[in-house]
């Protein structure tokens, strides 16, 4: 699953990119929406510990404008469910995600992320 | 001595990444539908830690597996939010819905680390660094797991398998070494072969995972071999400090990184406990920084 809330936290580390390699931007994405359960005491405690301005971004790329451009500083409940909607029920199935310094492609795949880099690319072992 | 449980000492050759690909990650993914079913209950200090964490933290799952702790805690379910990662493609699908809800899971290696640095506010890793087959990559490991939590308040909890069994445990481990794993080395941990056996007449039947005996069904079952290194007591604690030192970090709690000059911060990380459960082996450690 690639939702919002994940997007936020992954960065690119293919060797030697370590500046301008967060956030990633989506590329030819399916998205999907499903409802999630709210839970408002999460996302409270939860603010501080995200990268507003990407978030803000990412919503935006996928079409969401509902964000501000800055978290208010009343957190009253019609802000929070955007806030839900936005991280936690917009999941990203297919597509891929491309760093922005070095375009190393992240695929998405069943809304799963292929985060290994090139040299720790899985084997290809699929017996289902 | 039951044949089908017996662990068989074994020595690593090969590339590591090879030999780990061969002996874990296509292993796990062959089993992974039958294995899921089988583990889902945590040991108390993997509950307690996740019950222990302030609301709204957000934690990684490093070699998540079926994603059988992204639902926890249960006594306050989504008060945290748990990211798996695991290099088992078909055990990420079970994953993505453990306990009956949608979670969030990444294909990723444990040796790497596809993240902002210090994103987490904790991690756990359960159940996954004994399957790394040298001793650089095992340190490796606990590393990316320490830079994946904040520097500032991280909180991160490794569990292990050990040589010393719990009595009520039905595996036999092989006491004498083999040749090319010298009894010199006998403080240290041991590298062996643990068998998955997977009966081909009842796949979906749990209980099969044992034979009775070596006969036609018993030929009938694929047995597996999973790679894993049983960790001595005293090793993970020894390996985690070394790794914690190696990125340059204190040993200690947080008041004694106090006096030091500048506005360098001073970083360190504190062992909260440390111990045996159940056959295994566990460190939490804590991170800290102070400005003086
Ligand atoms: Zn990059």
């Amino acid at each position: 699953m690639v939702r919002l809330i994940t997007h936020n936290l992954l960065a690119c580390h293919v060797k030697g990119c370590t500046s301008n390699n967060f956030p990633l931007q989506f590329k030819d994405v399916q998205v999907e929406l499903r409802e999630a359960e709210f839970n408002p005491d999460f996302l409270r405690g939860f603010i501080p510990r995200l990268e507003w301005g990407a978030l803000v971004d990412a919503a935006r790329q996928l079409g969401d404008t509902s964000l501000p451009a800055e978290p208010p500083e009343m957190l009253d409940d019609d802000f929070l469910q955007k806030l839900h909607h936005v991280l936690l029920e917009v999941h990203i199935e297919e597509g891929a995600m491309i760093c922005p310094n070095c375009n190393h492609v992240y695929p998405i795949s069943n809304g799963i992320p292929n985060m290994a880099s090139a040299y720790h690319q899985p084997i290809h072992n699929v017996v289902n | 001595m039951p044949a089908a449980t017996a662990v068989k000492a074994v020595t690593v050759s090969d590339d590591p990444q090879v030999y780990e690909d061969e002996h874990v990650h296509s292993v796990y993914d062959e089993i992974a539908p039958h294995f899921s079913s089988t583990r889902y209950k945590p040991w108390p200090i993997i509950a307690q830690f996740l019950s222990s964490l302030p609301t709204g933290w957000v934690g990684l799952d490093s070699g998540t597996g079926n994603g059988k702790y992204l639902p926890l805690p249960q006594d306050r379910p989504g008060s945290v939010w748990t990211v798996g990662l695991d290099r088992s493609r078909n055990l990420l699908e079970i994953a993505q819905n453990a306990g009956g809800i949608q979670r969030e899971v990444v294909w990723g290696n444990v040796l790497e680390i596809p993240w902002r640095a210090g994103a987490f506010d904790y991690a756990i890793s359960i159940a996954t660094i004994h399957h790394l087959s040298t001793p650089a990559r095992r340190k490796l490991a606990v590393q990316r797991l320490i830079e994946s939590i904040s520097p500032a308040h991280g909180r991160a909890l490794v569990y292990v398998w050990a040589i010393e069994q719990d009595e009520l445990s039905k595996r036999s481990i092989p006491t004498e070494c083999s040749t090319n794993n010298p009894v010199t080395d006998s403080a240290k941990g041991k590298d062996v072969f643990v068998p998955w056996v997977l009966s081909s007449r009842s796949a979906s039947e749990e209980k099969s995972k044992i034979p009775t005996s070596h006969d036609a069904t018993a030929e009938a079952n694929k047995v597996f071999n999973r790679y894993y290194h049983m960790f001595a007591q005293g090793e993970l604690r020894q390996l985690v400090e070394e790794a914690a030192r190696d990125l340059g970090l204190l040993i200690g709690s947080a008041g004694e990184g106090k006096g030091g000059d500048g506005d360098v911060p001073v970083r360190g990380l504190e062992i909260a406990q440390d111990g045996w459960e159940r056959s295994n082996y566990f460190v939490e450690v804590r991170r800290w920084q102070s400005i003086s």
